[in-house]
């Protein structure tokens, strides 16, 4: 029994992970987007490769090989790899860059345990005036960056051609979007007469996110201060009303689906079973995908675009993907080394952007390069449209998951706008006032 | 008579039909899972009742066997599954043994503290035991995955009632014949609680496996991940819609050392979910 014992301790105390130094400078970054080493793990010409996986994998590569002098020791998390983020700072051990959502910034920032990137940026010859302005505000909290940008995301309107012109809906080669919450109703009435399939498809179950981008997108519109204070939300307004009872009548209309969840919704869309549907930038490849395919569906019928404007200003609500540094200790030549990966993650915003995703940076934005990408010149207005929420915002994953569930009871039919609002106002404030 | 026989014969058919209607319901999403994860992703993003008809693929599963480091995820899993087991067969044998035979002061409260343990969840924990484990600088490794896995009250309780149930007089012919406890521990009492070991075994390990929560945030380094981890993290976000095949494989290639285990040891889990295990 004893020399088993024994032989276990060894057996675990040779096992444990450990990490080799040698004279270059190490940083540990840690991202999501999926592990795909085995396809891409020595590939460093980012240009061959396709995706968010491949193309930060060989992004990550093409660093390393440029950079002899420094390594970048590549960790992929289990999406989105907050729980591990969480743990490895209150371990004290946290890597040196990690991916964020941008809208979670503000819940590790309040905690001061991010780096403001100014310094960073110097050091890497980047001015916060290169950024769009959609991708730098959702960075900013107060007066600091807290992350260097790597893309815009936010809602589109994902279109099937062909569907639009048996309904009538094309002109000279472009879909016609509405400008007016009653416009719309009667194009969807349209639709569905002339090709007997819904105008819109709505993923109103378990998706949370969509209910909450509308609502986000058309209070922006507004120009509605729907968080008067980081702490507070005001959802219990005229405006707000007004966008969750013309959902509610859209989706009472007969022109919408119903209790779609996001596969139903995406196997709806790619089927040609719908008109238009809303979700986001990271869709644009796997539907154009579609749309090149002989015999499918959507074969040379999508098209893609902004939310249309209902209400005041053409606005979209965004978020992002960016590069935080976890506060840690560091040494010169690691801070130098996050500076140059800074650097590079610009130059190559480019190659990022193919994965459908808007760029961080405004000339790239206004690149040829870009324009002539599937789509792009469409969507390009989001760079200068797009809003976050109010930098100091925090906890807004849960806000989005609290909101976005009442509004979609209302959306259904299942609660009064009245009460949906009320009852998100409430919980999402409850929720606030345990935030420091 | 035969009209007797006769009733008898539809009662068996309908306990048949009731048999099969049960176990299709069982096996459908197993099935389910099992076509989908032979469909190439492309055929199911529109509609995932292509499952249904043929062509199938292995190319899911080849993916998972090209991932870099599935296989180091494997060996991981075993070993921190291995480990867990062979720890807790050792310390609730002791323990049990101790609580059913042994008498010593607060042996009764001693013994409903560890009780105690069953009603604590392990997220009520799971920050003291992280900073535990922070300050003693075991996350990333073996030992950091498997000692938590050792604190099993529900592995003492069960093998205390065990002991519990052998007669004493074998420990009182043992002792006549000059047996020391340590001697009575191994050579007379442990062989009669190895069916209570496979089936404490069993479930260990089966829960080790599938152990999700203590490993993603106690392994945060991709070469320390086990396989549930492991696996998670090569799926990338809308895996639902554009990777539903590969999500799939990957849950039918995770569970399969799990179904090798039932295989071999099913006599033992039923056993022990009839209840009859212990005696």
């Amino acid at each position: 029994m004893r020399r088993l014992a024994l032989s276990l301790a060894l057996l675990l105390a040779s096992c444990g992970g450990n990490d080799a130094q040698d004279g270059r400078a190490e940083i540990y970054l840690q991202r999501f987007f999926g592990e795909c080493g085995a396809q891409y793990g020595g590939v460093t010409d980012v240009a061959r490769v396709e995706g968010e996986c491949g193309i930060i994998t060989a992004m990550i590569n093409r660093f390393n090989a440029d950079n002899p002098d420094v390594h970048v020791d590549s960790n992929v998390v289990a999406w989105p790899g907050y729980p591990q983020l969480s743990a490895q700072m209150a371990a004290l051990d946290p890597p040196d860059l990690v991916t964020m959502h941008t809208g979670v910034i503000p819940d590790y920032a309040a905690e001061g345990l991010l780096e403001p990137i100014e310094p960073y940026l110097a050091e890497a010859g980047l001015q916060p005036s290169a950024l769009t302005e959609a991708s730098r505000s959702a960075v900013t909290i107060g007066t600091r960056l807290y992350g260097l940008p790597f893309d815009t995301h936010g809602g589109l309107f994902h279109i099937n051609t062909r569907l639009f012109a048996e309904a009538g809906l094309m002109r000279e080669g472009r879909p016609v979007l509405p400008n007016s919450p009653e416009e719309m109703l009667a194009h969807a009435r349209q639709f569905t007469e002339r090709t007997g399939k819904p105008y819109i498809i709505q993923s109103l179950v378990g998706d949370n996110a969509y209910a909450a981008r509308n609502l986000y997108t058309y209070l922006l519109a507004q120009g509605a201060a729907f968080f008067p204070t980081p702490r507070t939300v005001r959802l219990q307004t005229p405006e707000a009303e007004r966008i969750v009872d013309f959902f509610r009548a859209l989706t009472a209309s007969g022109t919408s689906t119903r209790n779609q969840d996001t596969p139903a919704a995406i196997g709806a869309f790619v089927s040609g079973e719908g008109g238009i549907y809303p979700t986001g930038t990271w869709m644009i490849g796997q539907f154009e995908a579609e749309a090149n395919t002989p015999g499918r569906p959507l074969y040379r019928g999508y098209t893609v675009y902004p939310y249309p404007r209902l209400w005041g200003a053409p606005v979209s609500y965004v978020s992002g993907h960016a590069w935080v540094v976890p506060r840690r200790e560091r040494t010169p030549a690691q801070r130098r080394a996050i500076a140059r990966f800074f650097r590079f993650i610009a130059d190559h915003n480019f190659d990022w952007a193919r994965t459908g995703h808007l760029p961080a940076f405004q000339a790239v934005v206004d690149s040829p390069a870009f324009r002539a990408l599937p789509h792009r010149a469409n969507i390009a207005p989001i760079a200068a449209t797009g809003r976050p929420l109010p930098g100091g915002v925090q906890r807004q994953n849960a806000i989005e998951g609290l909101i976005g569930e009442e509004v979609a009871a209302a959306f259904n039919g299942q609660k009064s706008t009245r009460q949906a609002l009320a009852d998100a106002e409430r919980r999402v404030n409850e929720l606030l006032a345990q935030t420091e | 008579m035969a009209a007797e026989a006769k009733g008898g014969a539809r009662r068996s058919r309908l306990t048949w039909v009731a048999i099969l209607l049960a176990a299709f319901v069982m096996l459908a999403p197993l099935i389910w899972t099992l076509l989908l994860s032979l469909k190439a992703n492309e055929a199911l993003i529109g509609d995932s009742g292509a499952a249904l008809s043929p062509p199938y693929t292995l190319e899911n599963y080849r993916s998972i066997l090209q991932g870099n480091q599935v296989f180091r995820w494997l060996l991981n899993s075993l070993i921190v599954s291995g480990g867990t087991t062979l720890g807790v067969l050792i310390l609730c044998s002791l323990a049990g043994y101790g609580f059913a035979r042994l008498e010593f002061p607060f042996r009764r409260t001693l013994f409903i503290f560890v009780l105690l343990g069953l009603a604590i969840p392990e997220q009520a924990v799971i920050l003291p035991q992280h900073q535990l484990f922070a300050d003693l600088r075991l996350h990333n490794s073996y030992p950091g995955l498997i000692l938590p896995g050792l604190a099993g009250p529900f592995g003492v309780f069960f093998m205390t009632q065990y002991f519990r149930a052998i007669p004493k007089e074998l420990d009182e012919a043992a002792m006549l014949d000059g047996a020391s406890r340590l001697t009575l521990f191994r050579k007379v009492l442990l062989p009669l609680t190895l069916p209570a070991q496979a089936t404490l075994g069993v479930f260990t390990f089966l829960g080790t496996w599938n152990s999700y929560w203590w490993p993603l945030i106690s392994a945060t380094r991709s070469d320390m991940y086990t396989l549930t981890v492991g696996l998670a993290s090569a799926q990338m976000n809308y895996a639902q819609t554009s990777g539903l095949g590969f999500l799939m494989a990957q849950a039918v290639f995770a569970s399969i050392p799990i179904f090798i285990v039932y295989i071999l040891f099913q006599k033992q889990i039923v056993r022990a979910m009839a209840g009859t295990a212990v005696k």
